[in-house]
């Protein structure tokens, strides 16, 4: 035994396995970084993103007011405003704030909402400079926050 | 003076040799330049090879792949301001990046990149390279010690301490090599001399005399890391406990001075071993593979791959993504690939690649110790001071003295063989 091991310390055996290991990840398979702009991540059908309110297929909007998101919410973050419709009694919504600088995408509000209105979309680019813009209203959730584009 | 100009490129000598002074300045001059486009490449290598095996891309945004990246290092540390400690004993500062630098373009004098592709031949050409590279060190303590600061202080002393040690071990493997020339023939010190001896006796020296060749190539291998300090043996730069070692209190120019003295003194001793083992300038199996037709097959080589590499070029440039931001890039890309398929084209051509082909040989050759020393950058991590000396004594100092004597007594035995059987 001891003389394997002086004989591996000598031929310097355990060196060769470290610089075999890194001379394998050279092989471009084994890179991992991502060049962002330019490619995109692979994102699971699950991942938790920039809120949206959607609509139906006649562009009425599926919230029905009912503030299951709010209650839901551990932050607190959600205000849901209805007013009863006086023909029909039904709840309408009228304004829906959403404090996404206080989000942390738990998801909560989006399991217990029963309609699927609420959904946490894949869009993940929603990082800014001030927490203004991070006060989402109605319009935002059901029609996107409007970015600036800006000019090359 | 015309006709002695042109009369030279018909000789088969060194324009040292011939006395033609005209073109030692010239070769002056490429060999500088060479050196100074190597140790640009050598940056980019060095960084995309480093972060290829740390699973990384490495430099990818200025110019296609980054291949513009050393001229934009080199830009910014020409613009930076260049500090000099108040109390720095000035002439000294000023000297040691100088110094460095002088004595790491100076060993490339006798290197021999081809029969005729050498500046000049001495007849103590090896020794005359482990001189001058040894005065290396010369300049790095000058520049501890000028610095007049703790960390440069303590880092020259370390390097002084590490270059002297391995200096030991690293001349007893060239006297081995030195011997190994001896044998059928005279011995002789010039670098071209002993490439012509393994040429004459139809093996590379790393190959003679079986194990010993090759041990004594280990141990100049790692004696040359050391000696260039290089990772693992980069300790007067450990930047864990130096800071950044004698390199501390320089800046800008002064310090690309060091990088690029570093970088010729690598490929300085690279240079050696590949002269000394790897047979130099000569092309794989000249004896055994002999004749015209192999001649004509390797002097396409070099040629060749210049065109692989244009076509790789070209690869890239039909992969970069179609977008406004990369138009620049691509057309760089583009120039670049078809300079190099133009370069192939010239190297191809009957007159070229007869006379070419040596330099490639020989730069191959380096280029492979150049990679070994990326890799145990990136593979090894940095040995403690203590390692490091009983490394140089205990280790390499005895198994180098070993070759030397088991390369003596071989090479002994063989001629008496000789003499008997004559």
């Amino acid at each position: 035994m001891k003389v394997v091991e002086v004989l591996k310390k000598f031929f310097l055996v355990d060196l060769l396995k470290g610089m075999l290991v890194t001379f394998r990840h050279q092989a471009p398979s084994q890179l991992v970084t991502e060049q962002y702009p330019l490619e995109r991540p692979v994102l699971s059908d699950r991942f938790r993103g920039q809120p949206r309110l959607l609509k139906d297929a006649e562009g009425k909007p599926l919230c029905t007011a009912c503030g299951a998101c709010a209650l839901a919410c551990p932050e607190k973050l959600i205000k849901v405003g209805s007013l009863r419709d006086p023909e029909t009694k039904k709840k309408v919504l009228t304004e829906f704030d959403y404090d996404l600088s206080r989000c942390m995408f738990c998801g909560l509000c989006e399991e217990a909402c029963p309609t699927h209105s609420l959904d946490l979309s894949p869009d993940y680019e929603i990082a800014l400079y001030t927490r203004e813009g991070m006060q989402l209203d109605r319009s935002h959730l059901e029609d996107g926050t409007p970015r600036k584009v800006y000019e090359r | 003076m015309i006709k002695s100009f042109l009369g030279y490129l018909h000789s088969n000598v060194t324009p040292g040799e011939a006395g033609n002074l005209i073109w030692v300045t010239i070769y002056v001059l490429l060999v500088f330049a060479g050196i100074s486009v190597g140790v640009i490449f050598m940056n980019w290598f060095e960084r995309k090879v480093m972060a290829r095996m740390q699973v990384r891309l490495g430099p990818m945004r200025v110019g296609p792949y980054g291949l513009l990246q050393p001229i934009a290092d080199a830009l910014k540390l020409i613009i930076k301001e260049d500090l000099m400690p108040e109390n720095a004993d000035k002439l000294v500062f000023w000297f040691a990046p100088v110094c460095v630098v002088m004595t790491a373009f100076c060993t490339f004098i006798v290197v021999p990149f081809g029969r005729t592709h050498a500046i000049t031949d001495m007849n103590i050409g090896i020794l005359f390279m482990l001189g001058v590279s040894s005065l290396g060190v010369l300049g790095v303590i000058m520049a501890g010690w000028a610095s007049n600061s703790a960390y440069p202080l303590m880092g020259s002393l370390r390097s002084g301490a590490q270059m002297v040690s391995y200096e030991v071990a690293m001349g007893m493997t060239v006297v081995s090599a030195v011997m190994m020339t001896s044998l059928k023939g005279v011995g002789t010190l010039s670098m071209i001399g002993i490439v012509q001896a393994q040429m004459q006796q139809h093996t590379w020296f790393a190959f003679s005399f079986f194990p010993v060749g090759l041990t004594a190539l280990g141990v100049f291998t790692i004696a040359m890391v050391a000696e260039t300090n290089r990772a693992p043996f980069d300790l007067p730069e450990a930047e864990s406990e130096l800071v950044a070692g004698f390199l501390t209190e320089y800046s800008g120019f002064r310090w690309s001075l060091f990088f690029l003295a570093e970088y010729a003194s690598m490929m300085a001793v690279s240079s050696i071993a590949t002269t000394l083992w790897l047979g130099g300038w000569l092309r794989p199996f000249p004896n055994l593979l002999g004749g015209k037709n192999w001649d004509l097959a390797f002097s396409l080589v070099p040629g060749l791959t210049f065109l692989t590499l244009a076509a790789f070029c070209f690869i890239s440039f039909t992969k970069l993504p179609r977008i406004r931001a990369m138009h620049g890039d691509a057309i760089g890309l583009a120039g670049f690939g078809s300079l190099l398929a133009l370069v192939g084209l010239v190297l191809l051509s009957p007159g070229m690649r007869v006379r070419i082909q040596d330099i490639y040989w020989f730069t191959l050759k380096v280029a492979f110790f150049m990679y070994i020393y990326v890799w145990c950058r990136t593979t090894f991590p940095r040995y403690r001071f203590d390692q490091l000396m009983k490394i140089g004594w205990k280790v390499l100092l005895p198994i180098s003295l070993g070759v030397v004597i088991l390369t003596a007594l071989i090479g002994v035995r063989q001629e008496l063989f000789a003499l008997v059987w004559r």
